[in-house]
């Protein structure tokens, strides 16, 4: 393969990744910042930062953690530099309304408003294990913290989460 | 053995662990195993009501500004540029037909001069060999007024975007919630043409294409 034909893939490649994750990484963006422009202005400008270091990525298997922790660290520059102030989530509900809206069923509209009325340091963990997937440890590795740390994070999260539902107050870890 | 609160503590950070620790426990204690299930059936809700889909926001200027500003070279901007857009056009085309549930509901030709009415202020037309037109509305699309119509084909009804503010280089295959679709490039920006199971997509794109006037 000549150098041409090894960019051409290269670019291939990236592009596939892009394309294909670009779903998951949008929908974690936004559950951190709870805010569709915030989301999607932090998804670009990671994926160019993805491009510029997309050598680094030795899996390829491995790509979707990568660009999580990209767009984590990509949010939480543009949360410094934005200086967001996030003090009335009633507002944040109001303007992403139609994100929460689940008309065709009602409890998952209920939980993803409790969901987002959580805070981020246990929001975050709840949707990298529920939504992406990743075991404790994972998570862990992932936010720079201690599987104990994350595992209590977890347990918080469900416990606000039925004592918000109206489900038995759950024993605290 | 575990205990109650430890087994507890655990199922409520990872409610679908099923070490030997923890079935050793749920055998043992009938709460505690009943606690557990109710986890896991909270957690199958906890995944629904994450799954959202952010509607996209327009594909706006600002992005080639971050592009041009952080990164050198042409490389990148064909990569990102390429790869993102195409992913996003095929997502706001289908997103737009979403929510116009009801242009593909009826089938009675509209006359033509309903049609001119929605292509005019655009500087087209549409020839015969389309087919015939069931629906035509100037929508609101990625911020501007674009024609929409229905044709009706001998394989089911398409929808047609014509996209003049758009452009794509090529053309954009796609297959999303169930609508299968092309956006080709057109001597004014772009058209896309949608369907729900119609045969030789390509084809029909191509012939809707074909009777497209696309004025001077």
């Amino acid at each position: 393969m000549n150098r041409g034909d090894g960019e051409t893939d290269r670019r291939r490649r990236f592009g596939d990744l892009c394309e294909s994750l670009r779903p998951d990484l949008l929908r974690f963006a936004w559950w951190l910042g709870r805010d569709r422009g915030l989301a999607e202005d932090v998804v670009q400008e990671s994926m160019l930062r993805a491009w510029k270091s997309f050598d680094a990525l030795a899996d390829e298997r491995k790509a979707k953690a990568w660009l999580l922790t990209i767009v984590r660290r990509e949010f939480a520059r543009s949360f410094e530099k934005k200086r967001l102030e996030l003090s009335d989530v009633d507002a944040l509900v109001a303007a992403e309304s139609a994100v929460l809206a689940a008309p065709e069923d009602e409890r998952v509209g209920q939980m993803r408003e409790e969901i987002f009325r959580l805070d981020a340091e246990y929001r975050e963990p709840l949707v990298l294990q529920v939504l992406m997937g990743y075991s404790t440890q994972e998570i862990a590795d992932m936010m720079g913290m201690q599987q104990g740390a994350v595992l209590t994070r977890l347990f918080r999260a469900r416990a606000r989460l039925r004592q918000q539902l109206g489900l038995a107050p759950e024993q605290e870890a | 053995m575990m205990n109650c609160l430890e087994f507890r503590r655990r199922v409520g950070a990872e409610p679908f662990a099923a070490d030997a620790a923890i079935e050793a426990h749920r055998r043992e204690c009938a709460p505690c195993a009943r606690h557990q299930d109710e986890l896991r059936t909270m957690d199958g809700l906890i995944q629904r009501a994450l799954e959202v889909n952010p509607p996209p926001r327009a594909w706006r200027p600002r992005f080639f500004a971050i592009a041009a500003s952080l990164v050198a070279g042409v490389a990148v901007a064909l990569v990102v540029l390429v790869a993102v857009p195409r992913a996003a056009i095929a997502r706001e085309v289908v997103s737009h037909v979403l929510h116009e549930p009801g242009a593909t509901g009826g089938q009675v030709p509209l006359p033509p001069a309903a049609v001119a009415a929605v292509l005019d202020p655009s500087g087209m037309r549409l020839r015969d060999g389309a087919g015939s037109v069931s629906f035509a509305a100037r929508c609101v699309f990625d911020g501007q007024v674009v024609p929409h119509l229905v044709v009706q084909r001998p394989g089911g009804p398409v929808t047609v975007l014509v996209l003049a503010h758009r452009s794509v280089s090529r053309p954009v295959r796609f297959s999303k919630q169930g609508y299968a679709g092309v956006v080709l490039p057109a001597p004014r920006g772009a058209i896309a043409v949608v369907g729900q199971d119609v045969a030789d997509l390509d084809a029909v794109a191509q012939q809707v294409f074909d009777a497209v006037d696309w004025g001077k």
